[in-house]
């Protein structure tokens, strides 16, 4: 039973806020180190799903979005659902969305390889720079556009550092190439002048410097040196700016991809193209994650692999924002409201996505918080009021898969009343253990049921019960008030559950009264028959034994009304008999029965009081008289009963 | 041949017949018989005060309706009809007691007059006469 409850609500938690799992939006790139990344489900998967829209999925529970056989983690579930409640009750972005997407397009088309070429290299790539800053004026944008613009300056200045590095590393160069000819044409010197001081040593000369010119040779040589180091921090220097420039723009690239912007990530990369020259081409940041949305192995990643992704994810979106449409249309709306968070989670900032009617997510937004608030009452065991919340939801969205819900809740409410009756009855037979821990198990299945708390209170008032019940039950049971036992049975069952002697006692009663209903009953039905004097025999009999009964007495006074003369030969010849005139009697009962033909007990009276009679006959004609029965009042039909 | 009237014959046979007839009868219609120097029975005053009538001897002309009881050696009860001269008006059954000593049968249907004796209660048949 606990199974299948958790089943129901975790199908509810699963179920009702599937849709409201909603990644956070716009979540930039996770900066926790997790945030933004991609991971890699299995490779078979991977590959199944590679191109399977119908595999994309939201997980509001973990925050994480199927696409593409990769899992993408959104952030917390509370900021995703947030994020998507935000979209469908803000107002839709202002603009011209077509102007706005056509900007974009110029610009990517400006940079294009079908576009640019050697003569208009500088002048598209300015073109699509000063685009950018038209495209930002959008709301849409959110300054993206602008990211890129600075990025792309960034290159170019770097470009011109770049250039006058390398005019001072020529004029580096040169200045090297003027030391190293000073130093040789010294060497020269020095060379020429220990040559001739060799030739002079054969015959003999004035004793002068032996060589000139060699101190100076090594400071020259120094200067050399310092040149050519100098030209290799320069060189140095360019390579860094190089590599700089280059993880930058690929990270912007990147951090573009995984914002979901797309069209910003297509415009960086065919920047980054034409910025940079082929052998920069190969991708630094990010290969791992792109990667992992291709699982095959040696895959190498390069710039239109990030290009696939985004126009594979644009045309995902657009396909998305179609099939939402098309739901509406067909008034499929819980569909479209699934349908409508995927594609939002996927396209977030896609202009088919931001520019989504504001009714209609209006509309959306009602049946979310509908949807919310079923969950809630799901997580909070408030099976009573779950009914009347789906049928709320049917009746916005006639595609709400309404009856699963519906069906475990009724089988959580059984398995609730279930253990609430087990609980009663342990109760009754003494088990206390027993009775709390069903009790606990009904209140944990269904908190509110409210059979629980009926039981609770009864349980509470049980010892008080039992001790106003025993001795009201001794009292009435001492005066003989069968009925007034018999009309709280219930609760004198209860009360005396554990009493073995009042409970014999109290079933006895209810027997007693239950044969005397059923006499009253039968009396009653051939009263109405018009068997009147039938009716009066059973009334006789029961009489007998139960002249204190209330209800009898009434049924007896309101057939007694129709049987006058029959019942007052009856009560005749039972006084007479009392009173030892049993001949007499037996007179009367022969009148009765000339009355009541039928009747069993006439017969039987007859029969018996006959024998008696003929026994007694020689006896009794010498014995003492009897006193006469007084004869009856004309005005006193309804002769008074014997007392018992 | 005769000088008699054979009108005389004609009318005096029927009417000797009815003198005949009407000796015979009358008596019996008349409440005569055995016991006609009795009074009647009346069931209405021994239902309302039977004790008045005790001790009293009485003409009951009935017919048997039932046997209620036989003992051996004591006698029998029987449940009979009082025929009533107003069958309008019936009387409805009484029992009689039969001490053993009689010889007659009773069997349902049969006439009698009957002596009753008012014993305490009881009604005692003293002796009876079948018509």
């Amino acid at each position: 039973m606990r199974h299948a409850l958790l089943g129901c609500f975790g199908w509810c938690a699963i179920t009702v806020l599937g849709f409201a799992q909603a990644p956070p939006p716009g979540a930039t790139v996770n900066t926790n180190g997790t945030a933004g990344d991609y991971k890699s489900s299995t490779a078979e998967g991977g590959v199944d799903r590679i191109f399977n829209v119908n595999s994309d999925s939201v997980d509001m529970e973990n925050g994480t979005m199927q696409w593409k056989g990769t899992t993408m983690n959104l952030g917390n579930s509370r900021a995703v659902r947030a994020r998507f409640e935000r979209y469908l009750a803000a107002p839709t972005d202002n603009g011209d969305m077509k102007r706005y997407v056509a900007l974009l397009d110029q610009i990517q088309l400006l940079l294009s390889a079908q576009s640019i070429n050697q003569e208009n290299y500088y002048r598209n790539q300015q073109e699509a720079f000063n685009l950018l800053f038209k495209a930002a004026e959008f709301d849409i944008d959110a300054g993206s556009s602008l990211t890129i613009a600075s990025q792309v300056q960034k290159v170019w200045i770097m470009k011109q550092e770049f250039r006058q590095i390398e005019v001072s590393k020529a004029q580096l160069d040169t200045l090297r190439k003027v030391q190293e000819g000073i130093i040789i044409n010294r060497a020269d010197n020095i060379e020429a002048a220990n040559d001739a001081r060799s030739d002079g040593s054969s015959k003999s000369k004035p004793l002068g410097k032996a060589s000139s010119g060699t101190t100076e040779l090594g400071y020259k040589v120094k200067d050399v040196a310092r040149t050519e180091a100098e030209i290799l921090a320069r060189n140095a220097e360019m390579t860094a700016l190089g590599l700089k420039a280059k993880i930058e723009f690929q990270s912007q690239m990147v951090s573009f991809l995984m914002a979901r912007r797309y069209r910003h990530s297509l415009i960086t990369s065919s920047f980054y193209r034409v910025l940079f020259k082929g052998g920069s081409q190969n991708i630094v940041v990010g290969a791992k994650e792109v990667k992992e949305f291709f699982p095959i192995s040696d895959f190498v990643p390069t710039l239109e692999s990030f290009d696939m992704l985004s126009r594979e994810a644009i045309k995902d979106t657009s396909k998305g924002m179609q099939t939402v449409d098309d739901l509406v249309k067909q008034g499929e709306l819980y569909g479209a409201f699934e349908r409508l968070q995927e594609t939002f989670f996927l396209g977030e900032f896609e202009p088919v996505v931001m520019s989504y009617p504001q009714e209609k997510k209006r509309e959306m937004l009602a049946l979310w918080k509908d949807l919310r608030e079923l969950q809630r009452l799901g997580d909070e065991r408030d099976l009573g009021n779950v009914e009347g919340y789906v049928n709320k939801v049917r009746g916005r969205a006639r595609d709400f898969p309404g009856a699963p819900i519906l069906s475990k809740v009724t089988n959580a409410m059984n398995a609730s009343n279930m253990s609430l009756l087990s609980a009663k009855g342990a109760a009754l037979a003494g088990d206390t253990v027993k009775a709390e821990a069903a009790l606990e198990r009904a209140a944990k299945i269904w908190p509110q049921n409210p059979g629980v708390k009926d039981f609770a209170t009864q349980v509470v008032s049980r010892q008080d019960t039992m001790a106003q019940m025993v001795p009201q039950f001794d009292r009435l049971f001492a005066d003989a008030k069968w009925r007034d036992i018999y009309n709280n049975k219930v609760p004198f069952g209860l009360a005396l559950a554990q009493d073995k002697e009042r409970s014999a006692k109290l079933l006895k009663v209810i027997g007693r009264i239950g044969e005397l209903d059923f006499k009253i009953q039968k009396a009653s039905v051939l009263f109405t028959e018009n068997n009147p004097y039938l009716a009066w025999d059973v009334i006789v009999d029961a009489y007998k034994s139960e002249s204190d009964d209330l209800v009898l007495a009434k049924t007896r006074a309101d057939i007694s009304s129709r049987v006058g003369a029959y019942s007052g030969l009856i009560d005749s010849a039972e006084k007479l008999e009392k009173d030892g005139a049993e001949a007499a009697a037996l007179t009367a009962w022969l009148a009765a029965q000339d009355l009541n033909p039928p009747s069993t007990i006439c017969g039987a009276a007859v029969k018996r009081l006959a024998k008696s009679v003929a026994e007694s006959a020689v006896i009794r004609a010498t014995g003492a008289v009897p006193a006469p029965p007084p004869a009856p009042a004309a005005d006193d039909e309804v002769p008074v009963p014997a007392k018992k | 041949m005769s000088k008699i009237n054979p009108l005389f014959f004609a009318l005096g046979i029927p009417v000797v017949v009815i003198v005949i007839l009407v000796a015979i009868v009358a008596p019996r219609m008349g409440g005569g018989g055995k016991f006609a120097d009795l009074t009647p029975f009346s069931v209405e005053k021994y239902r309302n005060d039977w004790s008045s009538l005790q001790g009293n001897s009485y003409r009951l002309d009935c017919q048997v309706e039932q046997q209620l009881a036989f003992v051996e050696g004591r006698g029998r009860i029987l449940a009979v009809k009082p025929i009533e001269k107003d069958p309008t008006r019936p009387a409805g059954r009484i029992p009689v007691f039969v001490p053993a000593g009689s010889a007659d049968s009773f069997e349902v249907g049969q006439r009698f007059k009957c002596k009753l004796r008012v014993t305490r209660d009881l009604l005692v048949v003293e002796a009876l006469e079948r018509f």
